[in-house]
């Protein structure tokens, strides 16, 4: 069996959170259904020509179902509401206030389905002036606080990463506090409201720079790759363009086996780099140091004669790197899916291992209302004539009669 | 703090044997009303002396790494590689319903701990294992960091400037990664025992986790660049600023999240719709990307007329996300985290009374909030072992002397 067989979510997604969410309740064995409209789609189908053929997408929207159906039709809007009745959870990432609007908010909800869990993933949290701000992760880690650290102390100014933090973050806490609402619902017969604040998200993972801000009145200041009890601790330069190997020696034991492992340069026999405070104070020669005798090396070289030493070291990994890692090889942590548009393409796997589950399983995102039918047929239990007749209407969307939404947003 | 509420995993006991880069795990059962006992050797956790300190004074009660990440958990000590330390882990386990540890490769297995024991006990356990790198494989013994596992883990390419080192995310986002894995896995587990009765074993990797879970985008990024016939896409790298542009305005730094032609025309009228910005090419995504610094040159003149916070506010009225870029104090003081009463004053023995980062979400029947500060060392040690396990006083006094708790 699956940990959460049986369990029917609908999802009002969009961008990375709830969407992510979705792909770990589906892997986990939930029948994901989500609710997507041809002229307000999931802003991350419409970041390439095909609103099938979007990777980021197509790696988000995995393992679950897609119900294409318009919500700004009050017929839609009653399909939805027999799907609420039969569900049991909701979960939504929309614009503060869209949900109310379409009649979906947990007020409503609850009237329609008093046992559904409802939980809610704004940027800015409900309640509060900012609560119905639109966000993107990318914004959110600059209003959390968190991206004025992330950067080298001399940057002009933080630009974080590509990767749109702390989306990806956020959505497992979603599934957490989603599957742990279920238990207790399972548990007293009590189901409940659950808003998370994606912003709160992102200072709950870096919790202890706000104490120093609380306890000791400090506002914390970007510190790049150092840290403030190991030394060397950073990212060095190896032989080749743009390489780079990360180093990191916590103990004077581990300084020892670092400084045998380069063949003991004369430079580390300096006293003030015996212990570590003397390295911490005198960090930025010791980088220096450091840094000459990677960049005479390749990053493999590099990790594996430190590895050998029993020194922590790693690879500044690209994309292809990480397909290549020996380790991530053994543990089958890259899969390849065959999508319907998209072919044969690469993705993470499922993350862990359970003991106990039938094997957990990754299937490709859904074309956009590929299971509209099958879902008003099998759950719904509505006749072939009215789904066919709801289709010609445009209240509900198959692939057919999706055909030529979206496209291009970046023109 | 508010420890009589019940909350949404209250009545589940976890045993948390995991140090300061597992703390996160046990941490999210913790503020959702789990029963955490962390388990720690009778000199402390090492986590303990992660700097900085509350009051800047090292001492093993007072880490702020340690403050956040224990918070909401009872404490006890325990030497675990001493046969009688062991067999009240055994005892412990019988009261249990998870047990959580991030030990090396084999190290329980030698300790006689491993899940085929402890099972047996109690056949209800959910036992999850956080390694570095994995029981088994090419990598199992290597030693792992956070500053090296989130270089492995692919997205530390993509942060910072292109042509500068990248760049650290502040935190330990690898084995935070790990440690919301592990947590999915164990609520999951929680929930279908509900059918079965039955607990099982879960295995997940700081190695792994980052790499599938921190920006799990980068691998079909470049497979849906790979074309049948074509050369090798290139892989992603540091795009600084572009994807996500930053600029200087009055008091600080501002991020704008202008993807669309709808976006960007809003941005337009937010500036207050100057000619330079009105030309349609500045409309498409792509070519304000191939022309950024042309347009941070151009943009300066505008965006330096205002605040941070008027920014913010017109971007949401003309339909642009603009963040302001803030500090953790300016995060603390904001007004949206004060109305939703985000940070909570918690009063520590020792460290004392200060505000904490909350749970971060609310919720309607079971609170999820700031209960019981972080324990010190042995803090629980009567409590549980006496009170909960029914040793004796004497018994605790002899364990004591023996250097065992």
């Amino acid at each position: 069996m699956l940990p959460l067989e049986n369990v029917i979510i609908l999802s009002f997604g969009t961008g990375g959170v709830v969407p992510d969410a979705g792909k770990i309740f589906g892997e986990l064995g939930a029948d994901v259904i989500k609710i997507e409209a041809k002229d307000n789609l999931d802003f991350m189908r419409t970041i390439g020509p095909d609103i099938n053929n979007i990777g980021q997408f197509n790696e988000s929207n995995r393992s679950k179902r897609s119900f294409g159906v318009n919500l700004k039709t009050e017929k839609g809007r009653g399909i939805v509401s027999q799907l609420v009745k039969i569900s049991d959870i909701l979960a939504e990432n929309f614009r503060g206030g869209v949900m109310k609007s379409l009649g979906f908010d947990y007020e409503n909800v609850q009237k329609l389905n008093p046992q559904i869990i409802y939980i809610s993933s704004q940027g800015f949290g409900s309640g509060g002036p900012y609560s119905e701000y639109q966000a993107y992760g990318p914004m959110l880690s600059a209003a959390s606080g968190v991206l004025s650290i992330w950067a080298q102390p001399d940057d002009p100014y933080p630009v974080g990463s590509n990767a749109p933090y702390p989306d990806h973050m956020a959505s497992k806490h979603l599934v957490i506090a989603a599957i742990a609402a279920l238990d207790y619902r399972r548990r007293t017969g009590k189901a409940q409201f659950i808003d998370m604040a994606q912003t709160e998200v992102a200072a709950s993972l870096a919790g202890e720079y706000y104490l120093d801000y609380t306890f000791n009145k400090r506002i914390p200041k970007p510190m790049g790759n150092r840290s403030l009890y190991a030394a060397p601790h950073g990212c060095y330069p190896c032989k080749g363009l743009d390489e780079w190997c990360t180093i990191a020696v916590f103990t004077d034991e581990e300084w020892q086996s670092f400084c045998g492992a380069m063949g003991n340069p004369a430079w580390t026999r300096d006293s003030r780099f015996s212990d570590l405070l003397g390295r911490l104070k005198n960090v930025d020669e010791l980088d220096k140091y450091v840094g000459e005798w990677t960049s005479t090396l390749d990053t493999n070289v590099v990790m594996e004669t430190l590895q050998a030493s029993g020194i922590a070291a790693g690879v500044v990994q690209r994309a292809t790197d990480t397909l290549a890692d020996p380790q991530l090889k053994w543990d089958g942590a890259i899969i390849e899916l065959d999508h319907a548009v998209s072919g044969k393409r690469l993705y993470p796997a499922v993350s862990f291992r359970m003991s106990g589950t039938s094997p957990l399983k990754s299937t490709p995102a859904p074309l956009l209302g590929e299971h509209t039918e099958e879902i008003c047929h099998d759950l719904l239990k509505m006749p072939d004539d009215e789904i066919k007749q709801l289709l010609e209407e445009d209240v509900l969307y198959n692939p057919e009669n999706a055909k030529g939404a979206g496209g291009g947003m970046f023109g | 703090m508010k420890k009589e509420q019940e909350g949404a995993l209250s009545g589940y006991r976890v045993l948390d044997i995991t140090d300061s880069n597992g703390a996160y795990c046990t941490k999210l059962l913790a503020d959702l009303g789990a029963d955490v006992i962390k388990i720690e050797p009778p000199e402390g956790d090492p986590g303990r002396r992660i700097p900085p300190f509350a009051g800047d004074t090292p001492h093993p009660e007072k880490s702020l790494h340690f403050l956040h990440r224990n918070a909401n958990k009872r404490g006890v000590t325990l030497r675990l590689d001493t046969m009688e330390g062991s067999n009240i882990l055994k005892r412990l386990v019988t009261t249990a319903d998870v047990l959580v540890d991030n030990s090396p490769p084999d190290y329980m297995e030698k300790l006689g701990l491993d899940y085929s024991v402890l099972s047996e006990i109690n056949p209800g356990l959910i036992m999850a294992s956080i390694t570095e790198f994995g029981h088994s494989g090419p990598y199992k013994d290597r030693k792992g960091s956070n500053l090296v596992d989130f270089a492995m883990s692919g997205i530390m390419i993509t942060s910072g400037y292109p042509g500068k080192e990248p760049c650290l995310l502040p935190g330990s986002p690898a084995y935070d990664s790990a440690s919301v894995h592990a947590s999915v896995s164990i609520v999951a587990a929680i929930y279908m025992r509900g059918t079965t009765g039955q607990g099982q074993y879960i295995d997940t990797s700081v190695h792994v986790t980052s790499r599938t879970g921190l920006y799990p985008w980068i691998i079909p990024n470049y497979s849906y660049a790979l074309n049948p016939g074509g050369p090798p896409p290139t892989s992603e790298n540091r795009m600084g600023a572009q994807i996500y542009p930053v600029y200087p305005c009055k008091d600080g730094f501002i991020r704008i999240i202008a993807l669309t032609p709808r976006q960007w025309d809003a941005l337009v009228r937010v500036l207050d719709n100057p000619d330079v910005l009105q030309i349609e090419e500045w409309r498409s995504f792509m070519y304000r990307i191939g022309n950024a610094d042309d347009l941070y040159a151009l943009m300066l003149e505008f965006t330096t007329k205002y605040t941070m916070r008027e920014l913010f506010e017109a971007g949401r009225r003309e339909g642009v996300p603009i963040a302001p870029i803030l500090n953790i104090a300016d995060f603390y003081n904001s007004p949206q985290t004060k109305a939703r009463e985000y940070f909570v004053e918690v009063d520590h023995p020792v460290a004392g009374k200060a505000d904490y980062p909350s749970p971060p979400y609310k919720w309607t029947e079971t609170p999820a909030t700031m209960r019981r500060p972080a324990p010190c060392i042995g803090e629980h040690n009567e409590e549980v072992y006496c009170r909960e396990l029914g040793l004796s006083t004497d018994n605790l006094a002899s364990l004591r002397g023996g250097g065992i708790v």
